[in-house]
């Protein structure tokens, strides 16, 4: 009853050929480089910050009987939020404050970055019921915290919604390289300047991030 | 019930309660009611020590009382009883708790915690405003702090009677209620650069209390944060390309400040997705177009009639307006089922023509008229509105809503 073509009222909403049910894939990611050695955990029940990742599998039931290191590696879970890159970065610029104020927060509490913007991630190679329905370049915004996710999509709406566990941060937010961008709007009638591309920047991974070009 | 709705909310500060920046209401129901100030004399003491002039009450000295001749926001009141029915987990299953999980999640983040600091910036700039500029910014000022407020008393009434039937829904309209009453406490010390500050306790108990049903607080409130926040952000970018107009620190805090509205609308969008009634059928189109055109409309028209305040801050009162409804009308569109077409030409035309009428009609008011003829020369052009209104309300509208909901979300690509 309701048309398609009216409900976006920004140009990014087409038709595209129905989908079957999005997977709530758990897509176990092939296992990334792993650098610290399994001794090291498992014998410090407090592990220092530097292991923190793999001694939370120790901690959880097998203080110390050593295990293979394939078994003690502990992934974490990554939400993400995936859409076009035009609708990510360009079109939503309450996007940008959103993002600005919790680094802003995150900084002066000191709490360590737990949010980033992919362009291109790898991970959508796992989703194919996703990719079929994105337009290219994608922009995702990925979080280990599921919560905020859950307040981001109630927030930007025309986005999709998934979670997959990686082994290592890197693994996560790896992405293709590709070049970004955007037509400049046609008429443009706010009485304040748009904000500069690139301002996405700040929120991408680190460069240390493998695979990023 | 329908028309009675329709009266309050044209007469009412769209933005109900909100950014009193905006929101008065339309001069065709002007009303003489009467605001109390107190006025502390003690221009000196409160030179000297800037970042805490207002210990509001105690000090008074000679209360004075400022006519209002401007609508200020209303106070708020609802069904509570219906409320704490909708919020129940047992009777309602479409509770989305997850979503109000991350919601509640959000607001204990409480980002602008120590953002309403005061500077001695303030008194300054006070101090250099003069003549009408100056007066309109108290205006500005009591506005906004009585709209803030209003969300405050309401929030945490809201806040109090949920406890039981939904605590985490009970929780947020609490934390809600905090920064209501953080940014009508900033603007209080702002009136006090001017000698003046807002008597909240006398407002509170003085004050009428407007009743609104639950789904059209939900309508409105929705609107009325949104809007806010697209007053703020726009004022705020603004400002920062244009410095040369910054003339008073408090739009400095804008940009953080907004994103407090934005919260609460998001917070409201999520209240109606759990109420999907008041979503999903003809009767909620029309009541969101309904909502949407009296915010709009009374916004317009109440801007309109304060260009000295735009234009003293360099804006264009209409652009900055038509700007404001067009990016509130397609955030709306992420929720609301249907909104206006306000990008159509046709829609800037006929608000045109509202400010055009409704100037008519405060030049009568203020003419020396007898009341009766008054009277009689204000029927045609109330008439006239009314009509220009309608006519808005019955424009082709766009089918709009959250991905969500949409049936023919299968085929969208994003």
């Amino acid at each position: 009853m309701v048309a398609p073509a009216t409900l976006s009222l920004r140009p990014c909403a087409a038709h595209a050929p129905p989908r079957a049910a999005l997977p709530r894939a758990r897509a176990w990611l092939a296992p990334a480089v792993h650098t610290s050695p399994p001794s090291v955990a498992a014998s410090s029940p407090r592990p220092s910050f530097g292991v923190l990742r793999r001694a939370v599998a120790v901690d959880s039931g097998q203080q110390g009987s050593p295990e293979p290191p394939e078994q003690e590696k502990k992934p974490k879970t990554y939400h993400f939020l995936v859409a076009n890159a035009k609708f990510m970065l360009d079109e939503e610029e309450h996007f940008q404050e959103q993002l600005a104020e919790k680094l802003r927060l995150y900084g002066e509490r000191g709490m360590e970055q737990d949010f980033w913007l992919v362009v291109e991630p790898k991970f959508l190679d796992r989703f194919p019921n996703i990719t079929k329905r994105l337009k290219r370049p994608a922009v995702a915004l990925v979080s280990t915290d599921g919560n905020w996710i859950t307040f981001m999509k109630l927030r930007l709406d025309r986005v999709l919604q998934d979670q997959f566990d990686a082994e290592s941060v890197e693994e996560a937010l790896a992405s293709n390289p590709v070049e970004l961008k955007f037509d400049k709007p046609e008429k443009w009638t706010a009485p304040y300047p748009k904000y500069e591309f690139g301002w996405w920047k700040p929120f991408l991974p680190p460069k240390s991030s493998n695979g990023t070009a | 019930m329908a028309s009675s709705a329709m009266e309050l909310s044209l007469i009412n500060p769209a933005a109900m309660r909100r950014h009193g920046l905006s929101a008065a209401g339309l001069p065709l129901a002007r009303r003489s009611s009467a605001v109390r100030f107190r006025v502390s004399a003690s221009a000196a003491a409160t030179t000297a020590v800037p970042p805490k002039p207002s210990g509001s009450g105690p000090k008074k000295q000679g209360k004075k009382e400022i006519q209002e001749t401007l609508l200020t926001p209303r106070f708020y009141t609802t069904d509570f009883d219906e409320m704490e029915r909708l919020f129940n987990a047992e009777i309602n299953k479409q509770l989305n708790q997850a979503e109000f999980d991350a919601l509640l999640q959000e607001f204990k983040t409480d980002y602008n915690q120590t953002h309403f600091v005061r500077n001695p910036e303030f008194k300054a700039a006070a101090d250099k405003m003069e003549g009408p500029l100056r007066q309109i910014f108290v205006e500005f000022l009591e506005r906004s702090c009585t709209a803030e407020f209003s969300g405050f008393l309401l929030y945490k009434e809201l806040g109090r009677r949920l406890k039981k039937t939904n605590p985490v829904v009970a929780e947020i309209f609490s934390l809600m209620s905090r920064d209501e009453a953080r940014h009508a406490g900033f603007l209080n010390k702002g009136l006090s650069d001017f000698n003046l500050a807002l008597d909240l306790g006398f407002l509170t108990k003085a004050r009428k209390y407007t009743f609104f049903k639950p789904k059209f607080i939900f309508y409105a409130t929705y609107l009325s944060e949104k809007i806010g926040y697209w007053r703020y952000i726009t004022i705020f970018r603004h400002l920062k390309a244009n410095p040369e107009y910054q003339v008073y620190p408090i739009f400095k805090y804008f940009e953080n400040w907004c994103q407090d509205e934005n919260r609460h609308g998001d917070f409201f969008s999520a209240l109606l997705k759990a109420q999907p009634q008041f979503l999903n059928d003809w009767k909620a189109k029309l009541w969101s177009r309904f909502f949407c055109l009296s915010v709009y409309v009374t916004m317009y028209l109440n801007d309109c009639q304060r260009t000295t305040f735009y234009e003293g801050i360099g804006l264009n009162t209409k652009e900055f307006d038509m700007h404001v409804i067009i990016e509130t009308n397609r955030t709306t569109a992420r929720i609301f089922p249907a909104v206006l077409d306000v990008e159509n030409p046709e829609f800037k035309r006929k608000l045109d023509r509202m400010v055009e009428i409704n100037q008519k009609i405060i030049a009568v008011g203020e003419s020396d008229d007898m009341p009766l003829v008054k009277n009689l020369k204000r029927i045609p052009l109330v008439a006239a509105l009314v009509s220009e209104i309608i006519a808005a309300y019955l424009m082709p509208p766009i089918e709009s809503g959250s991905v969500d909901f949409a049936e023919f979300e299968p085929q969208l690509v994003y």
